[in-house]
């Protein structure tokens, strides 16, 4: 099977995306930016921070920010239940909690598949590496440029 | 009488004058002075009384003899007087007679006389005729009280007739209605015989009713103490499904927790790179394993919600079943006492139908009497009224003969 594998991969390049829900919408950050997953416990809330860092987690001995996307993007507020999930995202240097309602899984998507986000968009558009179409509307997933992100989310928490 | 007093001496004259020539003619055929002896009597004979012998006729010898002659003619015209006197008188009592014996006439006899010998003779016919008129005043009043009082009999007669044939149609009447009564008597007790009928029918029915209540009640009894199981049953049940739920919320974690690490062993093969993808392939497959346990939990979550609605929508179902019992319950001990009541009640009739069917039965029994007794009345009216019709049959013929008796008492006049 790998023979088969490796000949696939060099037809039809992939990327691998962990592809997660926050309210309505659905987003992917690319595989090797993610850590690890677990359950979003308490946060301890900072003061003098923007609104989109909830707050702070304790994480094997580390304390770490944790970002909210929706209001990031501008997209409502994120929710913490008992269900929902907290993955710790890593670029560079930069690592950081981001809350996601559920996770969908790790998926592998053809580089062809994946289509330049909309002109003229929202302030979201810049953090977007693309858009996945699904087999209807709902399951299109928005492929999210997670360096260029957690960038833009330090900048902004440091500007204060 | 006192009228013919003073013709008694001419008459007694003449008729001893009279005498005296028939003594002296067949003496002798007279010399002639014996002439005036002889004309004197003859006079006398033929019927002048007044006649004597002329002293101056017969000389001075014959003087003694015509005196004499002359006071013997004196002598027999006042004879003859009396004689006559005494026929007149007869004859006047005779026609007296005649007249009461002819036309009955009382009245007329009014005869007296001085005659010594007809005297007592005439005063007996008076007294006979007085005690007569007597009589006969006597009869005629006692013939008008008969008349009247026979007229009275008649009429209390008539009367009696009418009243007996009156009493005759009114038992006639009576014996009618007693028939009638002896009917409605019989009518009365076949009535009050299906009454008591009836009655007992519904006696019976009253009793299988009680019977039907009775078991009606042990139901109710049974179905309360059903429901009560049935809630302890669902309470059982419900402590159940909650020790399941709390079974469910362990998998629910277990299964979550799988998730997780299986997620994260799928990443960790991922970074291990081509080495790591069988690796992350099986984490996936246990992450979707996990997943379809997360959903049959909820399906679970969602089964034991369902269950807890319809338990307490049973057990609230019991609990209305429970008192929905407990009120028939009640209802059942209610009919079951007016059920009584009603058998009381129907005993009670049922026993008065009987005494009333007794009561007619004795009541026909009396009747009958009555109507026996009645049939016997009748008979005797019948031949009352009979008797009364004879009575004034008789009545009548009296009072004709009262009448006839006032006729013929009517043709002796007492006054």
């Amino acid at each position: 099977m790998a023979p088969d594998r490796a000949v696939a991969a060099q037809a039809r390049p992939e990327q691998e995306f962990f592809c997660f829900r926050v309210g309505e919408l659905r987003f992917g950050v690319p595989s090797e930016n993610v850590l690890e997953v677990f359950r979003a416990g308490l946060l301890t809330p900072l003061p003098r921070t923007p609104s989109f860092i909830m707050g702070v987690t304790g994480h094997r001995g580390e304390v770490l920010p944790v970002v909210d996307l929706l209001r990031f993007l501008s997209k409502g507020e994120a929710r913490i239940g008992p269900r929902t999930r907290l993955f710790i995202g890593v670029t560079g240097s930069i690592v950081a909690g981001v809350v996601a309602d559920t996770v969908l899984g790790l998926r592998r998507i053809p580089v062809s598949e994946i289509l330049p986000p909309p002109l003229g968009g929202d302030a979201a558009a810049e953090h977007l590496l693309g858009v996945v179409h699904g087999t209807s509307t709902q399951d299109g997933i928005n492929l999210l440029n997670f360096h260029k992100l957690l960038q833009t989310a330090r900048q902004r928490a440091v500007a204060r | 009488m006192s009228l013919d007093t003073p013709n008694e001496k001419p008459t007694s004259k003449a008729r001893s004058a009279r005498k005296a020539p028939a003594n002296k003619a067949s003496a002798a055929a007279p010399p002639a002075p014996l002439k005036a002896f002889t004309d004197t009597l003859l006079t006398v004979l033929a019927g002048n009384l007044q006649a004597r012998v002329p002293k101056e006729l017969v000389g001075a010898g014959g003087e003694e003899m015509a005196h004499l002659l002359n006071q013997v003619l004196d002598n027999f015209a006042s004879s003859e007087h009396r004689k006559h006197v005494a026929a007149q008188e007869i004859d006047q009592a005779l026609d007296a007679l005649i007249s009461l014996v002819r036309e009955g006439d009382l009245s007329r006899w009014n005869t007296t006389t001085e005659d010594p010998q007809l005297g007592p003779l005439l005063e007996g016919f008076g007294k006979v005729i007085e005690t007569l008129r007597t009589f006969v005043r006597e009869i005629n009043e006692a013939a008008l009280r008969l008349s009247s009082s026979a007229n009275q009999v008649l009429a209390a007669s008539t009367q009696h007739e009418t009243s007996s044939t009156e009493q005759a149609a009114a038992i006639h009447e009576t014996t009618a209605t007693m028939e009638e009564l002896k009917h409605a008597s019989a009518q009365i007790a076949e009535n009050a015989g299906s009454v008591a009928r009836v009655a007992e029918e519904t006696l019976g029915a009253a009793r299988a009713g009680r019977g039907a209540i009775g078991e009606f009640i042990q139901a109710m009894q049974q179905i309360r103490s059903d429901g009560v199981a049935v809630a302890d049953s669902i309470a059982k049940l419900s402590k159940r499904v909650e020790r399941i739920g709390t079974v469910v919320e362990v998998i629910d974690e277990i299964a979550d927790r799988s998730d997780l690490l299986a997620l994260n062993a799928a990443l960790e093969g991922s970074r291990a790179g081509e080495a790591g993808k069988g690796f992350s392939i099986v984490a996936a497959e246990m992450r979707r394993l996990a997943e379809n346990v997360l959903d049959s939990t909820k399906e679970i979550k969602n089964l034991i919600t369902e269950i807890r609605e319809a338990t307490a929508a049973a057990a609230g179902a019991a609990e209305a079943s429970k008192s929905a019992t407990e009120s028939g319950e009640k209802l059942g001990a209610v009919a079951a006492q007016a059920v009584e009541g009603i058998l009381a009640g129907v005993q009670e009739t049922s026993d008065a139908a009987r005494v009333i069917n007794l009561a007619t039965q004795q009541q026909r029994t009396a009747t009958e009497q009555v109507v026996a007794s009645m049939a016997e009345i009748e008979d005797v009216t019948r031949q009352t009224t009979q008797a009364s019709k004879q009575a004034t049959g008789a009545a009548a013929e009296l009072t004709q003969l009262a009448a006839r008796l006032a006729e013929l008492i009517k043709r002796f006049k007492a006054d």
